[in-house]
């Protein structure tokens, strides 16, 4: 129940950043055919590509990408025994995990302050533009909050 | 240094060493330099978010890796591979050298070397194991060597990013790569030459005369992209950017429409697959305008510049020490980290010096390169290993030639800045 349920949610998560990302590709090509094939330059596609991009790219890093799909410097994790392996990656989710929530109030309060000013084409607030990056910060908090939970746990082993 | 600095480092390293997610890493350590100074820690958000609001050009990059995506899904790097084996496959150590043919025409469809050895590299490797006289680490060396060129002919993800931090014409850089990633090829050619000839290594199988006309059609069609790509930047028509669009509208027509080569459900994972390499290039990035941040607050660029310049290096010795150092780090770290905090710190010492910036930015992205296959931490390594299982002391161990010939090049690159100023100056760039 658990678990089906968690699947799904991952998939919905990646159907929206597959979406997020279309959609910045088709922005292009409005933008070339609109100036190529009908010598009309449009001024809103600039905008909204660079706020696709945000989106799609924080939307990703919080809900879509997995640890392991990250760049990350692995080799003295790969030789280590797995007791020890088990320590580095509770340190290493409890030093992110803790960072990621210490900053979180600060940057919910900068993302709502950011209200006051529109994007100057489409007139979008930037709350909205920058929200997503609360929403990483939040998905870093409980990911690891989890992770961490599940190394705790009786079968840690599988958690590696 | 101070003490929030040396929170940072700390933090930076010990989370690294500890296999978190370097973009991560990064974004922790500079959220722990604002703690310690006391600062708002809403300047996280702002200095990310205007960050990447602010780097238009930025959007090349999940524009051309969905573009290299879509090529490698939809059997391009196939019929790459067929048209280069009629053109070189009957040279001794033939399949070796229609690996590296091949790597040239992918990159002036693709800016990243990833996207080459996972495409290209790959076919060639699954022929070149299919035969006795190629070891699996030769074969993987080659591939891993020859890769280094996806990002030095045009385009480019690397010289874009590099664009961005230092202010430099796209244009000027992507052209100035090209005669660069020429040499590199020639160089190694003439290593796998002599390699073969000493080991014996066989000549492809002759492909009848009767197939060429129908190998080279199918090979013609992808060959256009470039000729769209370089002309329509170098012309002005459109902004790099809109190149990469074009690029991976190119590559979807030709594969969706052409070949038939996807299904919804292939696309979609292309798709996907392109989301995630995406972000996790930019959320490096991202972390790294937080992590420069901190840098420049400190003054770190500054007192860089001041320490160089009572060094009194000439231009020569400065673009020597820079390279001698960015080789060694190139082996611990990923390419995006020296980019993007490394390189931002010596741009004010290279302007003082009076070097010109698309020379540094092409020495220092060849360079970069090959820090992607130099052991312990080398992408190009890591991604091969894990697509054909080929181990990594192998492939190091066979391709040390070719490491050597591509640190030579680096150096002719180095020494005479005209192999990489010659074309961008002759189609109108001028040194500022």
């Amino acid at each position: 129940m658990w678990k089906t349920g968690l699947a799904l949610l991952r998939r919905a998560a990646q159907g929206v950043g597959v979406l997020l990302f279309v959609l910045l590709f088709l922005v292009f090509v409005v933008q070339i055919t609109a100036r190529f094939v009908f010598n009309q330059p449009l001024a809103w596609t600039d905008e909204a590509a660079v706020i696709l991009y945000l989106w799609a790219i924080l939307w990703g890093s919080a809900l879509v990408c997995r640890d392991r799909e990250h760049v990350a410097f692995d080799l003295l994790y790969q030789n280590a025994a797995p007791r020890v392996q088990r320590a580095m990656s509770l340190g290493s989710c409890a030093l992110i995990g803790v960072l990621a929530t210490w900053a979180l109030p600060g940057s919910v309060d900068y993302i709502f302050f950011m209200r006051r000013e529109s994007t100057p084409v489409m007139g979008l607030p930037f709350h909205w533009v920058f929200a997503p990056f609360a929403l990483l910060l939040l998905a870093l908090a409980l990911r690891y909050a989890l992770r961490i939970y599940r190394l705790l746990g009786k079968d840690w082993q599988t958690h590696l | 240094m101070s003490p929030a600095l040396v929170t940072l480092l700390v933090v930076l390293v010990s989370a690294m060493l500890l296999r978190a997610p370097i973009a991560f890493a990064m974004l922790a350590s500079g959220i722990a330099y604002l703690i310690v100074k006391g600062h708002d820690l809403g300047l996280a958000a702002e200095q990310v978010l205007n960050g990447l609001y602010n780097g238009y050009v930025l959007l090349a990059v999940p524009l051309f890796v969905f573009a290299a995506n879509l090529m490698n899904a939809g059997t391009i790097s196939e019929r790459l591979f067929e048209l280069s084996r009629v053109l070189v496959g009957r040279m001794r150590g033939g399949l070796a050298q229609v690996d590296i043919l091949v790597s040239v025409i992918f990159s002036g469809m693709s800016g990243s070397a990833i996207a080459d050895a996972a495409g290209p590299g790959l076919v060639t490797i699954k022929q070149m194991l299919k035969k006795p006289e190629y070891t699996p680490g030769f074969a993987g060396a080659v591939v891993v060597a020859s890769a280094t060129i996806g990002p030095i002919i045009p385009p480019s993800i690397p010289m874009v990013i590099y664009a961005l931090v230092s202010g430099t014409s796209v244009g000027a850089l992507f052209l100035g790569g090209i005669l660069p990633g020429l040499l590199m090829a020639a160089l190694l050619m003439a290593g796998v030459h002599v390699i073969a000839t000493r080991r014996n290594m066989p000549k492809d199988d002759p492909i009848p005369a009767g197939d060429y006309p129908g190998i080279l059609l199918r090979g013609f069609l992808p060959l256009t992209l470039p000729v769209v790509l370089l002309a329509g930047i170098y012309s002005g028509a459109f902004t790099p950017t809109e190149a990469a669009a074009v690029a991976a509208l190119h590559a979807l027509i030709l594969a969706g429409g052409v070949y038939r080569a996807f299904t919804p459900k292939a696309l979609f994972a292309v798709t996907l697959e392109s989301l995630r390499s995406s972000a996790v290039i930019t959320m490096i990035i991202a972390a790294a305008y937080l992590l420069n941040y901190a840098f420049a607050t400190e003054g770190v660029p500054g007192q860089l510049a001041l320490w160089v310049a009572s060094l009194h290096l000439g231009q020569l010795q400065f673009l020597l020490l820079v390279n001698a150092v960015f080789l060694v780090l190139g082996c611990f770290l990923d390419v995006s980290v020296m980019l993007l905090v490394f390189v931002p710190m010596l741009i004010p010492t290279a302007r003082l010096l009076g070097v010109d910036l698309v020379h540094f930015g092409v020495v220092v992205v060849v360079n970069m390169m090959i820090g992607l296959i130099t052991p312990p931490f080398g992408m190009l390594l890591f991604v091969t290993n894990a697509l054909t299982g080929i181990p990594l002391k192998d492939m190091v161990r066979e391709g040390w030639l070719f490491t050597v010939l591509l640190v030579f090049a680096l150096l002719l690159l180095t020494l005479f800045p005209q192999i990489v100023l010659w074309l961008p100056q002759s189609m109108g760039y001028v040194t500022h």
